[in-house]
């Protein structure tokens, strides 16, 4: 009977947090549109709600009343599946994050590589999507994601090997508590630029979104999708935003450790996540997209020789 | 020599003139400086300084204010008194129009859109017995402001008379002498909401004037 308790608590927490992550989309879509207006001395969306609040529940609505078009030539299987499959990942990687002092879903010892390895995933559903549209600008999207996504895990993990070789472990709770009283930026601030980097290549976001390139792709692998499995592709991207944003709090930034101002440990969490987000955000709307010659030798050229110099130096001064 | 050297010099500014159009076809092809040369330097260059550059940059825009103008239904422009919208007709202190029809308007306007039709009261005054422009066809171009000499016909500040129809575009004397005439404070954006009964943006006092341009975000 208290197995069968603690199985409904577990699964209790678990739809909490994934309701929590389908709702987040919605506030930043809205946060994205508004910063984007704000840089380019626009408004965003005003008209629906206060300052546009409720302008995403309004293309939730749109979405959801699009035809679901299915193209003639499509892989019909694969092409349905696709959508879910990106979906999956980003949902998964929360399972081990700690969001505070003993809340999480799972205490992993080898948190960092379970969130590594199911945050990879992401890419069968982006490859799937682009291979069984059966169009020229989904396949060459795919095909560029695929790429940029294997060229940037490598200095991604190797990045993090630095926070690892600090925190002597690889359970995200031991290492957000490593840093109680400094946070590791202060010993990986070159870890944490490639990391920061890396993510952003992971997340496919301007500078490095090359898999959807509207200029010269249409939309990329999503080209074809329309209504609610183009907006599984869309939850996707944002939630690996957040997983990205999340990962650099935990790994770099003390997770829920605070500085100066006590508040409560969620919060500070919500708030050093909030400064992420927008920072991709920022960066969205500040650079333009790298040529793709110039994505692969950022990411083999600069960020790899980076990522194993951090390595180096950091083993060096443990020793 | 004598006769050799004036052909030899000639070669030879020509050869000078050929290796300055070389050079400076050179000197353009060849923009990028060495990063040490360049305003960021080595230092620079090592830290990234110029893409914080940008990011501060972005930050600044960020948070300077937006130059939207939410027309119709919140904030409108208010033309200057210069602006040539819709025409509107004057009229004397008596409340009479002070048209006299004598018809230089219809003759001066170079697309031939204002058809007036004269009568003659028993005092001998010609008033317009039809006062019809057709804005369907009008280029706005002001002729018949300059023309008409007792300033009875000018163009106001009026701009939102879109129609469905070009019939609805016909617009007559009576409508004439109720379009709203020049702008004192003109050039301003304005607050403004939509009504229902009219169908158009009614301006209210400008409370929340201001030139919109002077919020355009400019780097130094």
């Amino acid at each position: 009977m208290s197995d069968l308790m603690a199985a409904g608590m577990i699964l209790f927490h678990v739809v909490i947090v994934i309701v929590i992550l389908l709702i987040m989309p919605i506030p930043l879509t809205w946060a994205e549109r508004k910063v984007a207006g704000h840089i380019q001395q626009r408004l965003g969306p005003m008209r629906v709600g206060w300052h546009g609040l409720l302008q995403p529940i309004a293309d939730v609505v749109k979405l959801i009343g699009k035809e679901d078009i299915i193209p003639d030539q499509a892989d019909r299987l694969i092409f349905k599946i696709a959508p879910i499959i990106t979906l999956v990942p980003p949902f998964a990687v929360f399972v081990a994050i700690p969001f505070a002092d003993n809340l999480y879903l799972s205490n992993m010892n080898v948190g960092l590589l379970y969130v590594l390895a199911v945050g990879g995933l992401e890419i069968y559903g982006v490859i799937f999507g682009g291979w069984a549209s059966n169009s020229k600008y989904a396949l060459l999207g795919s095909m560029r994601t695929c790429a940029q996504l294997i060229s940037y895990e490598i200095p991604m993990g190797f990045a993090v090997i630095g926070v690892m070789m600090l925190s002597q472990s690889m359970n995200l709770s031991d290492i957000v508590n490593a840093q109680a009283d400094t946070w590791n930026i202060v010993y990986q601030p070159l870890g944490f630029f490639v990391f920061f980097t890396a993510g952003l290549a992971e997340a496919q976001r301007i500078p490095f979104d090359l898999a959807e390139a509207e200029g010269d792709l249409g939309a990329g692998y999503h080209t074809e999708y329309s209504g609610m499995r183009f907006s599984f592709f869309m939850i996707s991207e944002y939630l690996v935003m957040l997983t990205i944003s999340v990962l650099c709090v935990i790994l770099f930034f003390g997770g829920w450790h605070g500085f100066l101002v006590p508040l409560p440990p969620l919060l500070w969490f919500s708030i050093k996540v909030a400064f992420f987000v927008y920072l991709f955000m920022w960066i969205r709307f500040t650079f333009p997209r790298y040529r793709y010659d110039q994505l692969m030798s950022i990411g083999w050229k600069v960020l790899f020789p980076l990522s194993l110099a951090n390595v180096l130096v950091t083993g060096l001064f443990m020793i | 020599m004598n006769h050799v050297d004036p052909a030899g010099s000639e070669k030879k500014a020509e050869a000078t003139v050929q290796n300055t159009a070389q050079k400076t076809v050179q000197q353009i092809a060849v923009k990028q400086l060495p990063v040490t040369e360049t305003e960021q330097g080595w230092i620079g260059w090592l830290f990234f300084t110029d893409l914080f550059t940008a990011l501060r940059l972005t930050l600044k825009y960020m948070f300077s204010k937006s130059v939207t103008m939410q027309y119709p239904d919140k904030e409108k422009w208010q033309p200057y008194s210069r602006f040539r919208g819709h025409h509107f007709l004057k009229k004397d202190e008596k409340g009479n129009t002070k048209c006299v029809a004598c018809e230089l308007c219809a003759k001066i306007c170079p697309s031939k859109c204002i058809e007036v039709v004269p009568y003659e009261d028993e005092n001998g005054n010609r008033h317009p017995e039809v006062f019809n422009i057709d804005l369907g066809r009008c280029l706005y171009c002001g002729l018949c402001e300059d023309a008409c000499p007792v300033d009875a016909i000018a163009m106001g500040s009026d701009y939102e008379f879109a129609a469905y129809n070009s019939q609805d575009l016909l617009v007559h004397k009576e409508k004439l002498l109720t379009m709203p005439g020049k702008t004192e404070t003109g050039g301003k954006v304005i607050a403004a909401s939509l009504s229902d009964d009219a169908k158009t943006a009614v301006a209210s006092e400008p409370e929340h004037a201001y030139h919109w341009w002077n919020l355009i975000h400019r780097k130094s």
